[in-house]
């Protein structure tokens, strides 16, 4: 928003600096107003609240009386200390790098085959039809999962009443479920933006592959992949990001028995109303992400230059 | 090095026809150029003959290898394209190489006839570089160098000069035209500039409308135009739009009647076409009462160096161009206003 007003002005007087510093400075100034509106949100919206999460952590716990009081690292030692705490983070991780790699590996082609369909019409319908799932609520998509994926369900009756298995499978409340909830939530996000990606590096790179004697394969994974590749990363960290924070998911398929980091963040404040260990463990699922993602860009950056 | 056959290429874009029944012959070792105006299908005719785009019906040889329905990998062209799609993750020496990798050449003879290509287009010393690091001439050159290291069965070059100024332009043609030669390379030139054209092409084809109006050499392009298009397209020209009037005479819509010299004239001629370069003012009738001559009055005069150019206007208003050469230095100056004679010699005219 700012920026294009800066440049608005620019263009203005043809992008010439006005003779004299005072127009300038005067510009810079505007500029900052500008800023002024979105700084006030960011910094009211979360810096304000992660300031007072922080605080609340490192706060003593009083079932009786809410207010904060004290400072003690008790809350941290509980979530490192107890192995409990600590599945629940690695089974996080691992829902997380999960539900990325395979969206990634059906987003991919997904993405690249919408950019080159030609017809604009059919490209329509399959975006379209990408974010049909995204245009239903996370309870109602869940419900949908809980009515396919129950031990009563759609599969197990069918594979029963085929004589395929004698009793049900479970499927609902397991690990495998709450991933494939999950990539039927993200994968549209990482098809759409990956598909803006190859629709951005064109076909020329690929075609001028292909006239110096590229089979498509070749031409794609030599030129178009690691052109998309900022771009991928990109759409891998949306996905693990979303996947990191996932409620209503896990809890709705995940249920009692498979429990994960937002939940557990939910259940304490609300139910436990242990708010200074319901913050821990939110700054810590904050800390772990932010890290990972700092991390992974940085080696991708190193390899394939600025992001 | 093949010769390219081109037999009844024809592209439909729906209902639309971009491209409408082309052939075309082009030996092996020539250097062809594609002429026409933006949108007249260059592109989609090169773009057929790389495989990049199918063609709705025709065919295409390389030599004696159909090539129509093979997919451009299996096809061995070199295209250089408009906006040149040097990949820019990859260095100079890497674009350079890639074509060779593909061709599965050994890592030692790879680095040897990349070093040789780049330096056929004097570019070796910034092998390392990026793209993105290069000016457009230089990036130009990668694209070219690119394009020749596998040494193509046919070179396609879409307007590979239109990025660079004018200076420039003219050197890389030069450049391009040596390198041509000297690899024996068949060659498709794509462009709109007729100077260009002109000046670096064996043949001409000029396009219409997806149409060959005219292929030919560039001095029968130009002194021998087949259409009126032809005509109009390359180079400037006066037409008279009329028709004729009794064998050997064409009366204009205007009025004045012209002798059709001694060209072959088609029998429903209804334009007569005169360059001015070859049109003369003089202030005296050198022969009164000729049919190639007639008053004028000197409307507008630009002096360009080498020549003057002047627009006259005959009596009955039609207006004619003519481009007179600097060489004589005591010439008495035309001005606006005077009163001048225009001529030509009497094959000079064109009828369409
Ligand atoms: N994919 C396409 N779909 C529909 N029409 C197309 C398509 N590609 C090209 N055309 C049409 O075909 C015609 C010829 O295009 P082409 O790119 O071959 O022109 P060109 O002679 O190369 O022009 P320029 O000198 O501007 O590059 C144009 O009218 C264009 O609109
Ligand atoms: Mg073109």
């Amino acid at each position: 928003m700012s920026a294009l007003a800066i440049t608005g002005e620019d263009s203005l007087t043809g992008g010439q600096p006005a003779p004299g510093c005072p127009g300038r400075r005067r510009r810079r100034s505007t500029a900052g107003w500008l800023l002024f509106p979105s700084l006030t949100l960011v910094l009211a919206g979360l810096i304000l609240p992660l300031a007072l999460m922080a605080r609340t952590s490192v706060a003593h716990f009083d079932a009786a009386s809410p207010d904060l009081a004290g400072f003690t690292l008790d809350n941290y030692v509980r979530f490192f200390g107890e192995p409990f705490y600590l599945m629940i983070l690695a089974r996080t991780l691992v829902v997380a790098l999960s539900c990325t790699a395979i969206c990634l590996v059906l987003g991919v082609p997904a993405a690249f085959v919408i950019s080159r369909v030609e017809s604009r019409a059919l490209k329509t319908v399959l975006i379209l039809a990408t974010i049909i799932p995204l245009l239903m609520g996370n309870a109602v998509r869940a419900a949908g999962w809980m009515v396919l994926l129950a031990d009563k369900g759609l599969i197990n009756s069918a594979l029963l009443s085929a004589g395929l298995i004698a009793e049900p499978v479970r499927i609902l409340y397991t690990g495998s479920a709450v991933v494939i909830g999950l990539i039927a939530v993200l994968l549209p996000f990482m098809v759409i933006s990956l598909e803006s990606v190859f629709e951005n590096i064109g076909t020329a790179y690929e075609e001028a592959a292909q006239t110096m004697g590229a089979p498509p394969w070749t031409a794609f994974f030599r030129v178009t992949l690691p052109l998309a590749m900022p771009g991928i990363f990109s759409g891998c960290l949306l996905c693990f990001v979303l996947a990191m924070n996932a409620y209503a998911t896990p809890v709705l398929i995940g249920g009692p028995s498979f429990q994960m980091m937002a939940p557990k963040v939910f259940e304490q404040a609300i139910k436990v109303y242990n708010w200074p260990f319901a913050a821990t463990i939110a700054l810590v699922l904050m800390a772990v992400t932010l890290a990972l993602s700092v991390a992974s860009s940085l080696a991708l950056q190193k390899r394939y230059g600025v992001l | 090095m093949s010769s390219i056959l081109i037999r009844d290429l024809v592209k439909r874009h729906g209902a639309q026809v971009t491209v409408d029944r082309v052939s075309l012959e082009i030996g092996q070792g020539e250097f062809v150029a594609f002429l026409g105006p933006s949108g007249c299908g260059k592109t989609t005719t090169l773009r057929m003959i790389a495989g990049l785009t199918e063609a709705s019906a025709g065919s295409i040889h390389f030599g004696t290898r159909e090539v129509t329905n093979l997919p451009p990998y299996l096809r061995d062209a070199g295209l250089v394209f408009q906006g040149y799609a040097l990949f820019p993750h990859m260095s100079v020496a890497e674009n350079v190489a890639f074509g060779l990798q593909m061709r599965k050449v050994d890592r030692a003879e790879v680095r040897r006839r990349v070093d040789e290509a780049l330096s056929l287009v004097k570019l070796a010393h910034l092998a390392g570089r990026l793209p993105k690091e290069l000016s457009g001439g230089q990036q130009q050159r990668v694209a070219l160098a690119r394009a020749i290291v596998y040494k193509p069965e046919v070179l396609l070059l879409d307007e590979p000069l239109s990025a660079l100024d004018a200076k420039l332009r003219t050197e890389v043609r030069t450049e391009l035209r040596r390198l041509q030669s000297a690899l024996g390379l068949t060659t498709i030139f794509v462009t709109h500039d007729q100077d260009e054209a002109l000046s670096v092409a064996d043949r001409i084809v000029v396009m219409s409308a997806g149409r060959v109006e005219q292929v030919g050499t560039p001095r029968e392009i130009y002194q021998r135009p087949a259409t009126r298009f032809v005509a109009e397209f390359i180079g400037l020209t006066n037409l008279f739009p009329g028709g004729l009037e009794g064998p050997g005479r064409f009366r204009c819509e205007s009025g004045e009647c012209f002798s059709t010299g001694s060209t072959d004239v088609p029998p429903n001629a209804s334009v007569l076409a005169i360059r001015p370069e070859h049109v003369s003012l003089l202030r005296d009738d050198p022969a009164p009462g000729g049919a190639c001559a007639l008053a004028a009055t000197v409307e507008d005069v630009i002096y360009r160096g080498a020549l003057t150019e002047f627009v006259v206007r005959t009596a009955s208003g039609a207006k004619l161009a003519a481009h007179l050469q600097n060489t004589d230095l005591g010439r008495d100056e035309l001005r606006p206003g005077d009163r001048v004679i225009a001529s030509w010699p009497a094959d000079a005219p064109m009828l369409f």
